[in-house]
């Protein structure tokens, strides 16, 4: 790879730029379809159907005064946002979308065994960054918004990454490249020749997309998990004293984690970019708008939970349930 | 009340403030929780940030300009406060209103409960974080809010009563469609029962939260259906009738549950039987006079009068005292919050934080209502109350320094 490429593919496609405007598509779409599902209509004016709406909201943001409060850690206060944009930005890159150079080949920016872990744990980071921005804030509505972020990491972080790891064992691989060429390789196997196994495995599978779905409706507080920001308790929480360009990189931050699980659920469970006729892009742009169609419809269905009601359920049925599925993933890759 | 930062506290616990400027509560007020982690120990509400004057101005207003002063205690129940000051008032003044006014009264007032208790739900939804429960109520809203609309020309503050009947007639064509319209209402706030009593994260939020037993209602004096969801009943609608409520079948809702849950239910079924006896007045109201006549400049006689109405938050009572002039001598209004605060407090202790805006949503507070001026002495034990100028050479006098 030249460095003229490495540098396309960074700052470019598929990296900083892409990521980023494909981020505020995904907020457009989020909040389009959540606005149809609660029988309102969303976003009107700025651009097709308000398909701009998210880029003019954090333009505005930028322009708007920032205000530091008195009571505030002055660092962790100014950084904490750039870490939550930055992190997920980071972990993008790890996952395969499109080769600049192969229409149809699909490469991630940087890949190496074990980026995975590597995307997991840069999410529990970003869960750290939030803690310590809210608490930084020095607002008693912030810190009881971090504290509650950081016991909702309890909940939903160890099914989380027990799940992920299915997929990998069958992979037998740590790398999210090779799970998705293992994903792709297995399934055109099983067109050839179907078999009992394999849809025994696709339902034990399907079971880890469910879950992983729960999951990532905590790590990105949606309801009914949002009760870290939850406006009518706390006033948003841990974002309350966070104003102009910071909330701006927040509300990025956001959108650009929201674009990362999609693209985590799509490379472990969906076959990441790959099918047939179209160019991986094509392929990664309709199976990530797809999960996020399925987390804004799970998002309007319920009334936010308590924070014990989240923590004690995810015990008594996530994690067991999470336990049980690697299991069976173990069994029948014949691992042990 | 208990003093804050008292003695008793121990180290574990802080204080968070909620209000007078909060999401949660919809009008300024202010309650100082202290709490031990996510457990609330003590409440301190803190009301009168919303006082007017407005009993003061009635003092100086005739009978028919207290009409649209009354109107204007609050937002969502003007109709039911000026059904209980026109009752008070005719009363003393010993004026009988026509049968069909009665009927038109009742029409209003039922209405009016209808329209507040989907804005109550959709408000509860809002509080719990179901929005989507939240956007639908208050679409369905609308239709009632329409109807209101038609029928007075406004869609809040209709200026329906007036002393001795009603002002405006209400034409049977129309009936046939507002049969429809209310029996779409009664078709979705059936969904809306099933909805509630059945959606598993409303379940989560609403049972047992906020519990508050009959005993313990009966003993705080709560009322309206922030008592009647903890089983106590005491419809005025029901246990003292007025206006045509005596004829209506009607049923006397209350349940056992306690919690807000049960708040949830009473409203809900409260909003079904509004429909039904909506439906009853259209069928069975006479033909006839909608007014008998009060002049305006006439002098009411000596007197006083207590009326008492099932507004839709509670007991609302309305007491004047004419001394023989076209004015109240006074005219005191109790609104149904200022009873229900005690219940609230006793329902929010031992909870959590975050059950704190469904618990205080849930006895519909309308702070606007109920705020009143009185200055109490602690040490000497004894109270008075300022008149507007008072109160402005006060406040003159404060900013000067």
């Amino acid at each position: 790879m030249s460095l003229l490429e490495t540098t396309i593919q960074t700052l470019i496609f598929p990296g900083l730029l892409f990521i980023l405007s494909y981020a505020l598509f995904s907020q457009w779409i989020l909040r389009k379809a959540a606005a149809r599902l609660q029988n309102r209509i969303g976003p009107l004016h700025t651009g097709w159907k308000g398909i701009l709406q998210p880029l003019a909201d954090f333009i505005k943001l930028l322009v708007k005064e920032d205000i530091t409060p008195a009571a505030a850690d002055k660092t962790v206060f100014d950084y904490s946002p750039l870490i939550i944009f930055a992190l997920p930005l980071a972990a993008t890159f790890l996952i395969p979308i499109q080769s600049i150079t192969n229409l149809w080949g699909f490469n991630p920016v940087a890949s190496f065994e074990g980026d995975l872990i590597m995307v997991l744990f840069l999410m529990s980071i970003i869960v750290l960054a939030i803690f310590l921005g809210g608490w930084g804030s020095g607002n008693p509505y912030g810190a009881i918004g971090a504290t509650r972020v950081a016991l909702m990491m309890l909940a939903y972080e160890i099914p989380l990454g027990l799940v992920a790891i299915s997929p990998a064992i069958l992979a037998q691989s740590l790398s999210i490249r090779k799970i998705v060429d293992w994903q792709v390789s297995s399934f055109n196997a099983f067109l050839s020749g179907p078999s009992l196994q394999g849809i025994v495995l696709a339902g034990v599978l399907s079971i880890g997309f469910g879950i992983y779905i729960v999951c990532l409706l905590a790590e990105l507080e949606l309801r009914p998990f949002d009760m870290s920001e939850a406006e009518t308790e706390i006033v948003h929480g841990w974002q309350v004293e966070y104003s102009g360009k910071k909330l701006a990189l927040l509300n990025a931050g956001h959108d650009i984690k929201m674009v990362l699980a999609a693209s985590l659920l799509t490379s472990l469970f969906l076959g990441g970019p790959s099918g047939p006729l179209l160019p991986p892009i094509v392929w990664y742009i309709v199976k990530t708008t797809f999960c996020v169609l399925v987390l804004s419809n799970l998002s309007v269905l319920f009334a936010r939970l308590r924070i014990d009601q989240l923590v004690s359920g995810a015990w008594k049925y996530l994690v067991p349930l999470a336990v049980l599925q690697v299991m069976a993933i173990v069994s029948m890759a014949g691992v042990i | 009340m208990t003093e804050r930062g008292g003695e008793e506290m121990s180290e574990r616990q802080f204080i968070i403030p909620i209000g007078p400027q909060h999401p949660a509560l919809k009008e300024p007020e202010s309650f100082y929780f202290t709490v031990d982690g996510e457990v609330i120990v003590d409440v301190e509400p803190r009301i009168g940030y919303n006082h007017r004057g407005i009993e003061k101005a009635m003092e100086s207003r005739t009978y028919i300009q207290n009409l649209y002063i009354v109107e204007r205690v609050c937002g969502i129940c003007s109709n039911a406060h000026q059904t209980a000051y026109t009752g008070a008032v005719e009363e003393v003044a010993g004026i009988e209103i026509p049968e069909r006014a009665k009927y038109i009264r009742v029409l209003m007032h039922e209405l009016e409960r209808i329209h507040s208790h989907l804005l109550w739900l959709g408000v509860a939804a809002h509080e719990i974080g179901f929005d989507t429960l939240f956007y639908y109520v208050w679409r369905d809203r609308e239709l009632v809010m329409d109807l209101l609309e038609e029928i007075s020309g406004n869609r809040v503050n209709y200026a329906m009563a007036t002393i001795g009947g009603v002002r405006r007639d209400i034409n049977k064509d129309n009936f046939t469609r507002w049969n429809k319209v209310l029996d779409t209402l009664a078709e979705r706030t059936n969904y809306y029962i099933r909805v509630a009593s059945t959606e598993k994260t409303i379940l989560d939020r609403a049972v047992g939260v906020g519990y508050l037993s009959k005993s313990d209602m009966i003993r705080l004096s709560g009322c309206g259906p922030n008592a009647r969801s903890s089983g106590v009943p005491c419809d005025i609608r029901a246990i003292s009738p007025y206006l045509l409520y005596d004829e209506i079948p009607f049923e006397h809702i209350y349940v056992d549950n306690g919690d807000v849950l049960g708040q949830v239910l009473v409203r809900v079924l409260e909003t079904l039987e509004a429909t039904k006896i909506c439906k009853w007045v259209l069928k069975n109201i006479p033909e006839g006079e909608i007014a008998t006549k009060f002049n305006p400049m006439s002098k009411v006689p000596e007197g006083e009068a207590v009326y008492l109405v099932e507004a839709q938050r509670g007991e609302l009572i309305h007491y004047t005292i004419s001394n023989g002039s076209n004015m109240p001598y006074r005219h005191k209004i109790r609104a149904p919050t200022l009873a229900n605060i005690p219940s609230l407090v006793e329902r929010l202790k031992g909870g959590y934080i975050a059950d704190i805006p469904i618990v205080l949503a849930g006895i519909d507070p309308c702070f606007s209502c109920t705020d009143r001026m009185v200055f109490y002495d602690e040490g000497k034990d004894k109270s008075w109350s300022w008149n507007e100028e008072q109160l402005r050479r006060y406040s003159l006098e404060w900013h000067e320094k």
